[in-house]
């Protein structure tokens, strides 16, 4: 009913102090990996006060998950900042990037419907093993999840499969929105993992799946408003349904036609 | 590229394998650190590993002043609704119309009561009052504001959370019952519980570090109640870590906190300090945490499927482990011990640690309670509402409703019968009742002859409120002609297990409504082929003598404790600001027995809630959590009651409900027993509620006589909470 289209707005001000530390929208450069010399820089840009206002309609949480090196922070850079950082930085632990963006839902015929202002808080966590028990307690908190791998690592690729198990395991509840991401489609060169493989495996978990760059842009967008699409629709069924109307239960005499609504008019 | 990667991650392992100064986070898995490489932490400019928990901190943050917005943006939503109420809503005492909006009081003219009702309260709501959803289905604005609520404030999305971590997090529901909250606190978040811990030992250090040994069995960072494990090594790395991260504050002048309790942390090294305090409650912890060592020796697999929700809340997230994936059922007493021993003795610093939670989430709870309040008021005026059914314990919320069930049977002498046919309609896997009309039936009001009768039906044992169908009411007749459908989706099989109740009743606009018969029809051995007219003569409630109450509702085993405040040294002298004296009373719900089903597939989601009457408030109420589809469920909660005086023992009465949680719903009341003398008295006036009997009143003397002992009972459960004495 609710086709939802989401479109998106530049971030506010914390996103350009960011963008101070890393390396620009340059033109790309080789990617090359860096040790974390400059961890420190993700965490200089913490004045957010002018986002923590208030003024939007949902929070919505999202949480990127995924092997070490997946890109998930570089992934997350783009969706936000609309930049690219070539250097490998590992996150320590856990970390979050903000978001506002409009989220349109349309009218039952098509019709521009409403516009609500989202506010997305995107959970980047560690890839690597010994964050585990951090990262994953994080799981419960988020409302979609967008899981990645990396096109140019088949390993990367396997552990997905992990990955929802984690997921199943402690995500608020056993069914969560996911999107499954292969990460780094422009380093079709070194490409491991081919599009049929993922979108199997996509469809076997009937979660959509995206080829993205996060050094090109390619599909990062896209990616994010499906899962924010997900759970927006997963919002109006957890409310709209009639109270407590399990399968068995249904909805019986109560439920009004609502071609009858239309008809009857009240007097007031 | 990925080779380069690779690479790096490989000199990512090999550094932290040779560096035994990466304290990156208490959860990794890295050597225990020498102290001079804990003070190295604070050096924030040194590359790599020192700062690292900062970061995590500065992360946390961020993360709570977000949440702080949240919260704010919240509360004026939810004023928001309060303010539509307001103006709205019909209200429970002044009487109105039938005939009128429940919104807005317009008259509403002659009307189809079903085109009319919304399907969200039930409420007669005129055109303007209503606004339609995308799909053309339409609710009142009071009942839209509320659905938009739960998505706006993403109480969609933690109720769910709710129903998942419920039961697995007791050890976490008891911690909050003992600080005097119950488990509402379901937005809590792990980023929260983390970032509360870092603030909340900073008080706590430095009480320690002024006095080392307080009359606590204990002194570790109790908020990380694994943590002041037995002195073998590996306990200590962890606990080390533990309090290392636990000392970080992200407040500025977080240095000396930090260091303070960096200084607190080297000592376990040598195994002392943790080691000292033997006692009950140190030894109560050497079970579970040997049994999570022995798992956590397979650590291969590439990802265990590590447990975290219990994990989270407890700060256990500091783990070194991952792969704990049981966690011993006695883990949860132990931690309750612990709980319970820290807080007595260390009633002084526990006054500094509440106030250092900057409420947080007591106004949470706060919140949370207005707008429980607010539905629960809401249903009130429902069940007053045009549409009444006030007599049906299950179908309302409200104490109220349900409390005055009794009385409506047995005044009447049941005449009559009940004319009705059955369908099934395969391809919808609908059931079609039709039914035509009554005969002859008891006249409601005995005093004007008169009858205004409905039927009411469900599919038993289902008795809750989306189970119920009901008719029109047909006025002053008792040979009503309804030839109305009511219609159940329920698939067949399921159905065949059900037993069709048709249920007479008098509807009364100003009093109640009177039972006027009832008849099942057990759908195993029915055609519905056949599809024939059946006339079957109505009987009184079966089973229940006239006031219903000795209905067999299964059983509740508690157990009691009453501790005298000269046992109780340092109890009350902080909390709450009361009395200042006063034991404690503590209430351990451990297990229902044969609850009634409420929901389909014949199972319920139940919890006990409490309240020490005559204060029948928020502050004496009390919650377990839900434990989900077992009508045997095992809840293992305690309550606890603080500044009660032995004499007060003589004057109250705690009464314990059952209820069958419906989320977006009224709950469904499951059964309940009142605790207490039994003599209908209570300071000196007469009370209907003191009102225990049999196994109630024993257990209640029981435990009066030996105080600061456990008592246990198995009580049966009432059916109805209606006054038992005459």
């Amino acid at each position: 009913m609710t086709n939802g289209g989401c479109a998106t707005r530049d971030g506010h001000k914390e996103v350009s102090e960011a963008a101070g530390n890393l390396q620009g929208a340059a033109p790309r450069p080789a990617r090359t990996a860096s040790t974390g010399q400059d961890r420190g820089s993700q965490n200089r840009f913490l004045k957010i006060s002018t986002m923590t206002d208030g003024d939007y309609d949902y929070l919505i949480k999202l949480l990127a998950l995924g092997d070490s090196g997946v890109g998930k922070t570089t992934f997350l850079y783009r969706y936000t900042d609309n930049k690219f950082n070539p250097k490998f930085i590992t996150t320590v632990g856990i970390d979050f990037r903000e978001k506002r963006v409009v989220y349109n839902r349309q009218g039952p015929n098509g019709s521009p419907g409403k516009a609500f202002k989202v506010h997305l808080q995107l959970w980047d966590t560690a890839g690597q093993e010994r964050f585990r028990s951090l990262t994953t307690a994080f799981f419960r908190d988020a409302m979609g999840f967008l899981l990645m791998f990396d096109l140019t690592s088949q390993q990367s690729f396997l552990n997905v499969r992990n990955w929802m198990s984690q997921l199943q395991a402690n995500a608020y509840c056993e069914n969560p929105d996911i999107v499954l991401i292969g990460n780094k489609a422009d380093l079709s060169d070194q490409r491991e993992v081919n599009e049929r493989q993922a979108k199997d495996l996509a469809d076997k978990y009937g979660i959509p799946y995206f080829e993205t760059s996060a050094a090109t842009g390619q599909h990062v967008e896209k990616a994010v408003a499906t899962l924010l699409d997900l759970i927006m629709k997963r919002m109006e069924q957890c409310v709209d349904k009639p109270p407590g109307a399990d399968a068995a239960n249904g909805a019986g005499s109560a439920k009004l036609d609502p071609a009858k609504a239309e008809e009857k008019r009240c007097a007031c | 590229m990925a080779q380069i990667v690779n690479e790096q991650k490989r000199q990512m392992d090999s550094k932290r394998q040779s560096s035994g100064r990466i304290l990156l986070l208490p959860l990794l898995r890295v050597r225990v650190p020498t102290p001079a490489a804990l003070r190295g932490e604070e050096q924030l400019s040194e590359p790599g590993h020192g700062h690292v928990p900062l970061l995590l901190a500065r992360v946390l943050q961020r993360d709570e002043e977000l949440r702080k917005a949240e919260e704010r943006r919240i509360r004026r939503l939810k004023n928001e609704l309060l303010e539509i109420r307001r103006k709205g809503a019909k209200r429970g005492s002044q009487r109105y119309s039938e005939r009128t909006c429940a919104r807005c009081q317009q008259s509403l003219g002659r009307v189809s009561p079903k085109a009319n009702t919304c399907r969200g309260c039930n409420h007669l709501v005129c055109r303007d009052c209503r606004s339609y959803s995308p799909n053309g289905s339409w609710r009142c604005k009071v009942c839209t504001k509320e659905a938009e609520l739960k998505k706006t404030t993403g109480d969609w999305f933690y109720d769910q959370r709710v129903n998942r971590f419920a039961n697995r997090l007791g050890s976490d529901m008891v911690r909050l019952s003992l600080r005097h909250r119950s488990a509402a606190s379901k937005r809590e978040t792990v980023g929260q519980t983390l970032l509360q811990k870092a603030q909340l030992s900073e008080p706590k250090s430095s009480s320690a570090a002024q006095q080392q040994s307080p009359p606590a069995p204990r002194e570790g960072p109790s908020l990380f109640p694994d943590v002041s494990d037995p002195p073998d090594g590996k306990s200590d790395t962890e606990s080390m870590e533990n309090m290392s991260l636990d000392g970080y504050r992200p407040s500025p002048g977080g240095v000396g906190g930090r260091r303070n309790s960096l200084e607190r942390a080297a000592p376990p090294r040598d195994g002392k300090q943790v080691a000292a305090p033997a006692g009950p409650a140190a030894s109560s912890l050497t079970l579970p945490l040997r049994s999570k060592t022995a798992l956590s020796t397979g650590r291969d697999a590439a990802v265990g499927t590590c447990s975290s929700t219990l994990v989270d809340e407890h700060g256990t997230i500091f783990k070194k482990n991952p792969r704990r994936v049981v966690r011993p059922a006695d883990y949860t007493k132990s931690v309750i011990d612990l709980r319970l021993e820290d807080f007595v003795g260390e009633g002084a610093s526990l006054g500094d640690r509440s106030k250092s939670v900057p409420g947080l989430n007591m106004e949470l709870e706060e919140e949370e309670e207005d707008i429980d309040n607010l539905v629960e008021i809401h249903r009130q005026r429902v069940a007053r509402g045009s549409m009444r059914s006030g007599t049906s314990s299950s179908t309302l919320g409200s104490m109220v409703s349900i409390y005055s069930e009794a009385g409506d049977f047995g005044n009447v002498a049941v005449t009559g019968g009940i004319s009705f046919s059955l369908s099934y309609e395969q391809k919808t896997q609908t059931l079609f009742i039709h039914v035509k009309e009554c005969r002859q039936l008891a006249y409601g009001d005995e005093g004007k002859k008169r009858s205004n009768p409905y039927v009411k039906t469900y599919l038993l044992p289902d008795k809750s409120r989306q189970g119920k169908r009901k008719t029109t009411i047909k006025r002053n007749t008792i040979n009503p002609q309804y030839n109305e459908l009511l219609k159940y989706e329920i698939n067949k099989s399921l159905l065949l297990a059900r037993t069709l109740q048709f249920s007479v009743w008098h509807h009364d606009r100003f009093g109640r409504n009177t039972f006027l018969g009832e008849v099942e029809v057990p759908l195993d051995a029915w055609n519905f082929e056949s599809q024939l007219e059946e006339f079957l003569p109505l009987h009184g409630k079966i089973g229940t003598d006239a006031a219903g109450l000795h209905q067999y509702k299964g059983e509740l085993v508690v157990s009691m404790k009453y501790i005298p405040s000269s046992k109780h040294p340092g109890a009350g002298n902080d909390r709450k600001g009361k009395t200042g004296e006063g034991g404690e009373l503590q209430v351990w719900i451990k297990e229902a027995k044969n609850l009634t089903a409420a929901k389909s597939g014949g199972t319920s989601d139940s919890f006990v809630k409490g309240y020490l009457l005559p204060h029948k408030t928020k502050a004496s109420k009390r919650k377990t959590p839900v434990v989900k589809k077992t009508l045997n469920p095992h809840y293992n909660h305690t309550f606890v009651y603080n500044g009660i005086n032995p004499e007060d023992l003589q004057h109250i009465c705690l009464e314990l409900t059952v209820w069958d949680r419906e989320p977006l719903s009224s709950n469904d009341f499951l059964g309940g027993v009142r605790l207490g003398v039994g003599n209908g008295m209570s300071n000196g006036q007469a009370v209907d509620w003191m009102d225990s009997t049999g196994e109630e009143l024993n257990l209640w003397q029981k435990m009066r006589q030996y105080p600061g002992s456990w008592a246990e009972g198995t009580l049966q459960l009432r059916s109805t909470m209606a006054k038992m004495r005459p």
